[in-house]
């Protein structure tokens, strides 16, 4: 058991490392990029738990980031406070309203919760995020601006200390990962995965449902949160666009086809939205055949969709989920030799 | 230990069950039987807290369980199994037990996750409590396997292990027996007696198969259309006329030997229907392996064999519902191996699937009228309703609401109604009371003599031989027997062996009766009675011919007990 | 009070174009069991096409109502060919999968659809004047102008919900489609085309969409993302009938019309009425949640 831990702490650090250093060099874009790609992959982390490991669909979770966002945003530009402060306040906030979404959830499934998720992440876009009522969480219509900002004394802001900025993200990042993985195969985890596979099991075994249902909504909102809460600082401001529906569309779209149920998809989908449609628009520009082109994002989101679509018909495991099953064949047909059970994180 | 009072239960205009009071002395092993429809699925459903009563009171050791949502009732010890087996298929067989541990104890999310000493501690214990019972059940070498691929029979062992790791003092078996052959129920009778003397575990148990009924419980109730019928022990049960009539029908009779009219066989013409060393399965599992079968115009071919032999799998595969994997199938000539269902219904060959394959919120009359749709032309389905006058008046209803007997009624009309060549029934009288049984076996006969070819899946080995020309006896997945029905039902060994349904296994072993608690004279209480429960019912029964309360009788015995 | 009145017609038109939309999910989803999130971005599409024809393509010589009828085709032939299109080369696959999965799918199709559509006619703001009626004809009730095609509006959707009943009911087409709605594997051993049931259901669908689309757009500048995301009222709409009852799925569409007109008399704010949509969903489900425990997900 402890192995197992040592090993994946172990790959947590190394990845921290890694990571840690690939921007150094390059420029500021390239930086908010790698900042921005964390950011996302806390969205996906949050649809982990929350899809992945409890079985509940949820189109809002670029709402539970945007909450955090504004949230954190409100307190730094607001109080001044030190930017711990304002994540905390920004993981709360969406923790809370987490919770308030789960309780539909308590009684809904499915296409049915999928439909409220969604109802929810229109509302909040457009009407909490952009209207005059709310003007004490979003700062009316130019947003918070954050300049700059310290967390144990370590400067961050979002042109010259961005790096601080992004290695706070990553380490955080890295823990919440590797909670997540260790959640897994807890009690909890198996829990969680009860209510997955069988809810009227699970609930005829013993598990309290409410008190499950919510606490799963509730941290997959405060996961998201917590990346939403450092978009401020990486970006500058906070404005409704980066998180109104479509992006929580992207993040479902995006978590399938890496593959829900895992954690290192998470990472790797946040590197993928991130990263792709700003090479694209950087690089995909020039002259084909005599005349110009241009690849926008718009060029990418319709990949996205068409790969969704691609994917859910013939891998419904994901990228990642594929990979690991051709993994776990080749291991257990050598493991079933020693007779031993394979695991793979 | 469990108390149900005048539970009544309405689901829309239907009362599914009306006044129902039923009593579980701890340590028994309670069966509760009844037709399909008797609402014995909806009373167990309310005890398990799937739903709530809309009159009545259910009381479980003292405890009310009327406002408990299932994972209370957990709590206080109620454990139940599912029919259609809710196991958790992406958790190992060891995990699935788990659960159950864990959830009842005092598990915390946060230590779990940083993986504390507290949680490895309970980890370990849980672990090893489940080792332990499944050591008991036998599964042992299943501990690390994805519950999700375990083959049905060993799933349902897994379930009734998961229900035990609750350390529940009351399990409620769903129809246990679902889907086992004679062999296997035979087993899991055995294996309910063990779980009881080794985990002091009482049971109820619901379920159609009388054999497991008769032999594993102390005690058994029979609902009949919401309401009780009769209660007793199994052998009084048996041979109650009341119960007879609305459930066994006149299935006691056919053990008896009596033999239908023969049926002269059919002249030899070309096969109509041609299967050739078919294969077929499900996902990774193969289930028929190398079925070949003819049948002729206007025959008759019965299929009989254990559950999961694969008759099932066969018919789906003749009628494209799954691709064989290998094979022919040819129909009328034809090669129609792995074309799509549509088109094969179209060329004559229709399937009536288990379940009967009806549309819920269609009407009676739009369904017989979608016949026009396959035969391209307005087709008259004034026949049909002169064969089933009872779905005349019933025309515009909704053929979701109607009883099981009336909705085959339904299927068999448009098979006559489609004129096809060959019609292929799966389970005609499954879930339906043999009274029905009798009047469809009789429209089989209509189709013969309309010309149609039959092909009839049947659970009711009798009536199946009785209306049939030859029969296929099928075993795991392939022919074992084939040859003129008559023959088949001179071998006595055959019909006993083969899963004989509802009827009564008259050499089933007489349950081993007693429970395993001793009296406890010193906390002794009048109102819940720590007593043998057949010292109970014998009370009950005394006390009833008296006509006066059973604590009245039980204080007048014990006085004289005190006065010895 | 005559304002009341006035807010009734608007928002009794407002809820006619829902209607049209939740007609078109509510049929597709009975016969293919897919809930399409896409709807309002096909309808937009289809929109737009009406768009293209009407000020890209058509000749200034030619009289107003011909650029208007050619739109209207265009518009029209378009949807009944995506419709098609998205059956045979998506839905056709994912038949026999659970819903939530050809939910998700029609979630890839929005995506691509809305992107796509930003691709072409960019992120501008557009005004489609095709108007049924002609524009002048205009009456006030209360000091608040009303145009013949707010009415227009109305009728048309009335007739298209009771068309499309009348089609399901009477018609040998329209009970293999209910016939395939209920239950596609016993349709396919009675010999009912499934396929063609699924083809023609995506087509109807797609068509209502385009002419919701087309109908609400002289009263609004649209772009690319304002009609795709009708699809929550749409739902909504579709909810109230329970995703099964056709007559009740115009009514409520009509009824979420009026609930989110007539907070405007009071509040003036561009994102409420979607507060309303999201309360009448929740509201809905939670008063058809079955007694008891929900068995078996969606």
């Amino acid at each position: 058991m402890t192995s197992r831990l040592i090993f994946r702490v172990l790959i947590a650090l190394v990845a921290f490392t890694v990571l840690a250093r690939i921007p150094v060099g390059f420029d500021v874009g390239f930086k908010f990029d790698a900042g921005l790609a964390v950011i996302w992959a806390f969205a996906l982390l949050s649809l982990v738990l929350l899809t992945g490991y409890v079985g509940q669909i949820s189109l809002c979770q670029a709402t539970f980031a945007g909450v955090g966002a504004y949230a954190a945003g409100m307190m730094s530009a607001t109080f001044h406070v030190d930017y711990i402060v304002a994540v905390a306040v920004g993981v709360a906030a969406a923790f809370a309203l987490g919770v308030i979404v789960g309780l539909p959830a308590l009684r809904l499934h499915g296409i049915t919760l999928a439909i409220v998720t969604l109802g929810i992440a229109l509302v909040f876009d457009r009407y909490v995020f952009q209207d005059h009522a709310f003007e004490w969480l979003t700062g009316g219509t130019g947003g918070w601006r954050v300049g700059q900002a310290s967390m144990f004394g370590l400067q961050m802001d979002s042109s010259k200390h961005l790096m601080g900025a992004y290695v706070v993200l990553l380490a955080l990042f890295c823990l919440v990962a590797l909670l997540l993985v260790n959640l897994h195969d807890s009690g909890a985890g198996r829990r969680f995965r009860a209510i997955r596979d069988s809810e009227l099991a699970a609930a005829t075994m013993g598990v309290n449902l409410t008190r499950y249902k919510l606490l799963a909504f509730g941290m997959s909102a405060a996961i998201a949160g917590m990346g939403g809460a450092f978009y401020p600082l990486v970006a500058g401001s906070v404005s409704p666009q980066p998180f109104w529906l479509f992006t929580s569309l992207q993040f479902a779209a995006i978590a399938v086809l890496m593959g829900v149920r895992y954690v290192p998809a998470a990472a790797l989908g946040g590197a993928f939205m991130a990263f792709v449609p700003d090479v694209l628009t950087r690089y995909g520009h020039g002259t084909l055949f005599g005349r110009q082109y241009e690849i926008s994002y718009d060029w990418f989101q319709i990949a996205v969709g068409v790969l969704l679509i691609v994917q859910l018909i013939t891998l419904p495991d994901g990228v990642w989920g594929d990979l690991r099953h051709r993994v776990l064949n080749a291991r257990s047909a050598a493991g079933a030799l020693r007779g031993r059970k394979v695991e793979v994180a | 230990m469990l108390r149900v009072r005048d539970v009544t239960v309405r689901f829309g205009g239907i009362v599914a069950l009306d006044g129902v009071s039923l009593d579980l002395n701890r340590g028994e092993i309670l069966g509760l039987i009844g037709p399909n429809g008797a609402g014995k699925t909806t009373l167990f459903n309310c005890i398990s807290g799937v739903i709530a009563p809309d009159k009545g009171t259910i009381f479980f050791e003292g405890h009310s369980l009327v406002y408990a949502p299932p994972h209370v009732r957990a709590r206080f010890g109620i454990a139940r199994t599912f029919q259609n087996l809710q196991l958790w298929g992406s958790m190992t067989v060891a995990e699935n037990l788990v659960v159950p541990m864990d959830a009842l104890g005092r598990r915390n999310t946060f230590s779990d996750a940083l993986h504390l000493p507290f949680s490895s501690y309970a980890e370990r214990a849980s672990m090893e409590r489940a080792r332990a019972i499944l050591h008991v059940l036998d599964l042992d070498r299943y501990a690390g396997t994805l519950a999700g691929d375990l083959p049905a029979g060993i799933q349902r062992r897994v379930e009734i292990a998961r229900a035990l790791a609750m350390r529940p003092r009351l399990l409620l078996l769903d129809e246990p027996a679902a889907g086992l052959d004679a062999q296997e129920t035979a087993r899991l009778a055995e294996l309910l007696h063990a779980v009881r003397e080794r985990f002091h575990v009482s049971m109820l148990l619901v379920d159609h198969d009388m054999s497991l009924v008769m032999r594993v419980c102390d005690y058994v109730y029979v609902l009949d259309f919401g309401k009780l019928l009769a209660r007793g022990q199994p052998a009084a049960i048996r041979t109650d006329p009341k119960v007879i009539a609305a459930y066994l029908g006149e299935e006691s009779k056919k053990l008896e030997g009596e033999v239908a009219t023969v049926v002269p066989t059919r002249p030899q013409h070309a096969p109509l229907l041609e299967v050739k060393q078919l294969a077929a399965g499900y996902g990774g599992l193969e289930v028929i392996r190398d079925v070949s079968l003819e049948v002729r115009p206007g025959e008759v071919v019965a299929c009989i064999g254990a559950n999961g032999a694969g008759k099932t799998t066969t018919l789906r595969a003749i009628s494209g519902m799954i691709h064989p994997r290998r094979g022919r199938v040819m129909f009328g000539g034809r090669d129609v191996t792995g074309t799509s269902a549509e088109r094969i219904a179209q060329l004559g060959l229709i399937h009536i699937p288990e379940g009967r394959g009806l549309f819920p919120n269609l009407s009676v009359e739009d369904t017989l009228r979608l016949v026009s749709n396959t035969a391209g032309h307005d087709v008259n389905i004034t026949p049909a309703f002169e064969l089933f006058p009872k779905l005349r008046q019933r025309r515009r209803q909704l053929v979701g609401t109607l009883s099981g007997g009336e909705q085959q009624m339904v299927a068999l009309g448009r098979a006559i109604l489609s004129e096809p060549r060959l019609v292929m029934i799966d389970e005609m009288s499954q879930g339906l009371a043999p009274t029905v049984v009798r009047q469809l076996f009789d429209i089989i006969r209509v189709f013969r003599e309309q010309g149609i070819a039959v092909l009839l899946v049947e659970q009711f080995v009798e009536s199946a031989l009785d209306v049939a020309d030859r029969a296929y006896v099928f075993e795991h997945g392939s022919i074992r027997l084939s040859g003129p029905a008559v023959e088949l039902r001179a071998d006595r060994k055959l019909v006993a062996g083969s899963y004989l349904g509802t009827a009564v296994d008259a050499t089933a072993v007489a349950a081993a009766n007693g429970n395993g608690h001793h009296v406890d004279p010193a906390l002794m209480e009048i109102v819940s009675v720590r007593v043998p429960a057949k010292v109970k019912r014998a009370l009950e029964q005394r006390a009833e011919v008296e006509g006066r309360p059973t604590g009245a009788v039980a204080i007048e015995l014990l006085e004289k007990v005190d006065h010895q | 009070m005559a304002a009341f009145a006035a807010y009734t017609i608007i928002g009794l038109s407002l809820g006619g174009i829902f209607s049209l939309a939740a007609l078109g999910i509510v049929l597709i989803y009975r016969t293919t069991g897919v809930l399409n999130f896409a709807h309002g971005a096909m309808g937009m599409f289809s929109t737009f096409i009406a768009w293209q024809v009407f000020y890209g393509w058509s000749h200034p010589f030619w009289p107003g109502w011909l650029s208007t009828l050619l739109a209207i085709i265009a518009g029209l032939l378009f949807a009944a060919a995506m419709g098609l299109f998205l059956e045979f080369a998506v839905f056709r696959w994912v038949r026999t999968r659970e819903p939530v999965v050809k939910a998700v799918i029609t979630i890839g199709v929005l995506l691509a659809l809305q992107s796509a559509a930003s691709l072409i006619w960019k992120n501008n703001q557009y005004h489609l004047p095709i108007y049924l009626a002609p524009q002048t004809a205009t009456f006030t009730i209360a000091d608040v102008p009303i145009g013949a095609n707010n009415v227009v509006i109305i009728i048309a959707a009335l007739i298209l919900a009771f068309g499309l009943g009348a089609f399901l009911r009477y018609t040998t087409f329209g009970r293999a489609m209910r016939a395939v709605s209920d239950s596609p594997t016993s349709a396919s051993l009675w010999g009912v085309p499934v396929g063609r049931v699924g083809a023609v259901s995506w087509m109807l669908g797609s068509l209502v969409a385009a002419v919701a689309g087309i109908l609400i757009t002289p009263f609004i500048n649209f772009d690319t993302t304002s009609l795709t995301l009708l699809i929550i009222d749409a739902l909504a709409a579709a909810l109230i009938g329970g995703l099964v009852s056709l007559p009740l799925t115009v009514l409520g569409g009509f009824i979420l019309g009026l609930l989110e007109t007539y907070p405007t008399i009071w509040i003036q704010s561009l994102g409420f009425p979607r507060l309303v949509a999201l309360l009448v969903i929740l509201a809905v489900l939670v008063v058809r949640n079955p007694r008891g425990f929900a068995v078996a997900a969606k």
